[in-house]
């Protein structure tokens, strides 16, 4: 038992000296994080405030050496020159870059290029405002990275990208691994409108259907209507999912000359382009769409009967009338019900 | 006194020593592991800012689902601070438990609500809806009035009906989200939206803080020792133990108080079960089961934070209240889903998360009390080693000491913290305090809950809560 006692009593001593340690090192942790916060805001100050001296004038011998003088404190640096990047455009905009170039572009590539997963992330985030040609097998080792450090070149890449950095990304995108295409989804979709080219170039190359597939979504989420014709031409796409997300874009760029392609997909053999293409025709209000949308009441899917009754929701008075005749039959009472569904969600609005 | 019994009782004796160094050597890795876990996040989060996230388009939009049964003190409260929420899109359903006091016509009254006629797909079965009402002054608020069904699951079910969106956030209705807790909390679905299925965030108490406009103004240490007791152990559950887990891939608990899912994943198993005592855990186990069982790669993770108030019991006996209910969920899982413990075919969940649960978390209170009625028995025999049985207390005083510091500074790590100096003082005090009676309490109150459960008595019980006002 002796032995027991002098076994818990050390014990005691140790934990109690362990214990006491840990709330010394609280104490003088926080202390320090105190100290480290006071100065990184102080730093940080004085750097924005060189920044927007140097901003207002036109010498670059000062913005290189302003540059040079803070290349020393490069993460209070780059904070200063993100925040600003995000701000400021043209010649302005310019000027980071120089001084980005100076002070950091080369650190940028050697965190971009390392093993350890911080400095890759660190690296990740400058991707959007500071990418120059060449980098392009940059965003695609950051794109294949773990989630975290994929999220932070997404968002970079997608907030500011630079007119040179378009081509860049979409070549990045052609050749990267179909596992990996989502990830630019994003990336295409802050791009809005000045992705059109890139799209159109890509959809005309034989890439995987993977791919293919976002880039029609794409067209759809942003819309870029000029870019119709090229999606409805999958229209007829052997796959499944494809038709899918064309009867999907269709319907969000909305143009009375898509009416023939998506009457075709309302008679696709897969029910989900069918409700998909009823959903769409919906959307464009054409009344050359009535007869298939009344005949869509009557299908045996849910969803289609639900799509159709919205789409003939959307027409006016033409499609009331519709859901009235559908409503009062009764060779279909799945038909009738949603018919009168929909009257009753008409009326109420009319109330409203 | 038969020597036969005096046997038996020493190696009991030996057992609950041996138990003691296990319970105490797994929660300190515990802390290891969170400590790691913590500073890898900051490490990571502090090159990916929340306004960042705000930015990305990948980022879901989430129904955020409050019930509320007999809320009306804070209810208006926690509503305005879900509305001023930082998040791309999100809509707040507010679930109004059949509540017999006036949390339903204090929310027509503030938010201008008219009942709506809104369409919605009944997948959960759930207590009638009586009523839905929206305001066009508030156009992200939806309130539903239900008939009570007895609990929260019930609730919830009704609102994963009406929800639009494809993540849920299930709160309490008298939480207080952090304005950017849920951009914080969301970062795992946009990491890695194929795997994640739930994100939990650190729920801390919100007694004796100065909460303005449905937004913490100003952290304070509570004057309530009670209160002090449990911010204290919240840091040991959250930040200590659900770090833990969350970095063995073991979490098996997605706080009630605050959490997201993914909805079809939650609908996939059926959504919240009515009948279970602690939902939270209920319906993680089963997104676990489904997820093993068809095969489904899948994360649960744990953030250490985005962060929740909430309000904790001021008195002993509704604190005994609580736990109680938690103990006795915890129980009723083990009975519904017994059969997943140290079966292979659940991975580190069946083969490590459940039976630790089943060791220490469920089984902890019943050894300690049997360890204190042997001790009590050893004191009427005569056969107690004092200044032995004094050291030990010593030692089990200071590792439960050592493991509250552990769990502060795990808090200092994370970023928010009290901000005086003194407060870590008081609460360095009531690490030490806490072990001499509070802790005591508990592990009775949780034995007890056995009877309780086989006893049949499993009513959620009445909480009481000042509510935000009051501060």
């Amino acid at each position: 038992m002796r032995i027991y006692s002098s076994l818990v009593l050390a014990s005691f001593l140790g934990l109690m000296a362990i214990t006491l340690s840990l709330f010394l090192i609280i104490l003088v942790r926080r202390a320090v994080v105190q100290f480290r916060e006071r100065e990184y805001a102080a730093r940080y100050r004085e750097i924005e405030v060189e920044l927007l001296k140097r901003l207002g004038e036109s010498s670059l011998e000062k913005t290189l050496a302003f540059a040079d003088r803070y290349a020393g404190f490069p993460r209070v640096l780059i904070d200063v020159l993100l925040n600003y990047a995000r701000l400021l455009w043209g010649e302005e905009r310019a000027k980071l870059s120089v001084i980005f170039d100076r002070a950091l572009r080369s650190r940028f590539r050697a965190d971009a290029s390392s093993r350890r997963l911080v400095r890759r992330l660190y690296a990740a985030r400058l991707l959007g405002f500071f990418v120059s040609p060449g980098d392009e097998a940059i965003i695609q080792s950051f794109l294949r990275d773990p989630p975290i450090v994929r999220l932070a070149a997404a968002n970079a890449i997608a907030q500011a990208p630079s007119m040179d950095a378009v081509p860049l990304i979409f070549r990045a995108f052609e050749t990267d691994e179909v596992g990996n295409a989502h990830a630019y989804k994003s990336i295409f979709f802050s791009l809005q409108v000045r992705a059109e080219n890139g799209i159109r170039e890509s959809l005309r190359k034989p890439l995987d259907r993977e791919k293919i597939g976002i880039l029609i979504e794409i067209v759809g989420a942003i819309p870029i209507c000029a870019l119709a014709e090229d999606v409805a031409a999958f229209a007829g796409h052997p796959d499944k999912e494809i038709r899918l997300r064309v009867a999907r874009t269709l319907g969000s760029i909305c143009l009375p000359n898509l009416l023939p392609v998506l009457l075709r997909l309302a008679g696709d053999e897969a029910w989900e382009v069918v409700a998909q293409a009823v959903k769409s025709l919906g959307r464009l209000g054409s009344p050359g769409a009535l007869d298939v949308l009344t005949q869509a009441l009557f299908s045996r899917q849910w969803h289609i009967r639900y799509n159709a009754r919205e789409a003939l929701l959307n027409m006016g008075p033409e499609g009331i009338a519709r859901l009235d005749r559908v409503a009062k039959q009764t060779l279909d009472h799945f038909a009738a019900d949603m018919a009168t569904m929909g009257l009753i969600d008409a009326a109420a609005k009319e109330r409203a | 006194m038969k020597p036969g019994l005096l046997v038996l009782i020493d190696i009991f004796t030996r057992g609950i020593l041996v138990y003691f160094l296990l319970i105490n050597a797994a929660y300190m890795s515990f802390v290891v592991l969170s400590a790691i876990g913590i500073l890898r996040h900051l490490r990571w989060t502090r090159y990916l800012q929340t306004k960042e996230i705000f930015a990305s388009p990948m980022a879901k939009p989430i129904s955020i689902i409050a019930p509320a049964f007999n809320e009306e003190a804070g209810i208006t409260e926690s509503v305005r601070s879900l509305l001023a929420l930082e998040y791309p899109q999100f809509e707040v359903i507010v679930v109004n438990d059949g509540s017999s006091d006036a949390t339903l016509p204090r929310l027509i009254e503030t938010f201008g609500l008219k009942p709506v006629n809104r369409i919605y797909r009944k997948v959960l079965e759930s207590q009638p809806i009586l009523g839905i009402y929206a305001s066009s002054d508030y156009p992200l608020l939806v309130v539903i009035d239900k008939v009570n069904g007895g609990g929260k699951a019930d609730a919830n079910n009704a609102a994963l009906n009406i929800a639009r969106f494809p993540l849920f956030c299930a709160i309490d209705g008298d939480s207080v989200l952090d304005r950017d807790s849920l951009l914080r909390v969301v970062r795992p679905f946009l990491e890695d939206p194929e795997r994640v299925m739930a994100v939990g965030g650190v729920i801390r108490l919100s007694n004796g803080c100065l909460v303005r406009q449905g937004q913490m103004a100003c952290l304070r240490l509570p004057r309530n020792n009670l209160v002090r007791y449990q911010i204290l152990e919240y840091f040991r559950a959250f930040l200590g133990g659900r770090m833990g887990m969350s970095m063995l891939k073991s979490m098996l608990i997605v706080s009630g108080a605050f959490g997201i899912f993914r909805k079809d994943i939650a609908l996939a198993c059926g959504g919240y079960n009515p009948n279970a005592i602690g939902e939270d855990i209920d319906l993680v186990v089963r997104i676990r089961r489904h997820c093993y069982r068809e095969k489904i790669p899948h994360s649960i993770v744990f953030v250490p934070d985005p962060i929740c108030w909430t309000e904790a019991p001021e008195r002993w006996r509704v604190l005994a209240r609580q736990r109680g209910r938690w103990q006795r969920g915890l129980l009723q899982t083990f009975r519904l889903y017994g059969r997943m413990v140290f079966n292979p075919r659940y991975g580190v969940v069946g083969l490590f998360a459940l039976p630790f649960y089943l060791i220490f978390e469920l089984l902890g209170p019943i050894i300690e009390m049997l360890g204190y009625l042997t001790f009590v028995l050893l004191i009427f025999w005569n056969k107690v080693d004092y200044p032995f049985a004094l050291l030990f207390f010593a030692v089990s005083v200071v590792l439960g000491t050592l493991l509250s510091i552990s769990s502060i500074f795990l808090e200092e790590l994370s970023s928010k913290r009290y901000p005086r100096f003194r407060d870590i003082f008081v609460l360095g005090a009531y690490s030490v305090l806490e072990n001499l009676y509070y802790r005591q309490f508990l592990s009775l109150v949780r034995a007890k809950a056995f009877l309780d459960y086989f006893r049949g008595r499993n009513a959620w019980g009445k909480m009481e809560k000042k509510g935000f006002d009051g501060k």
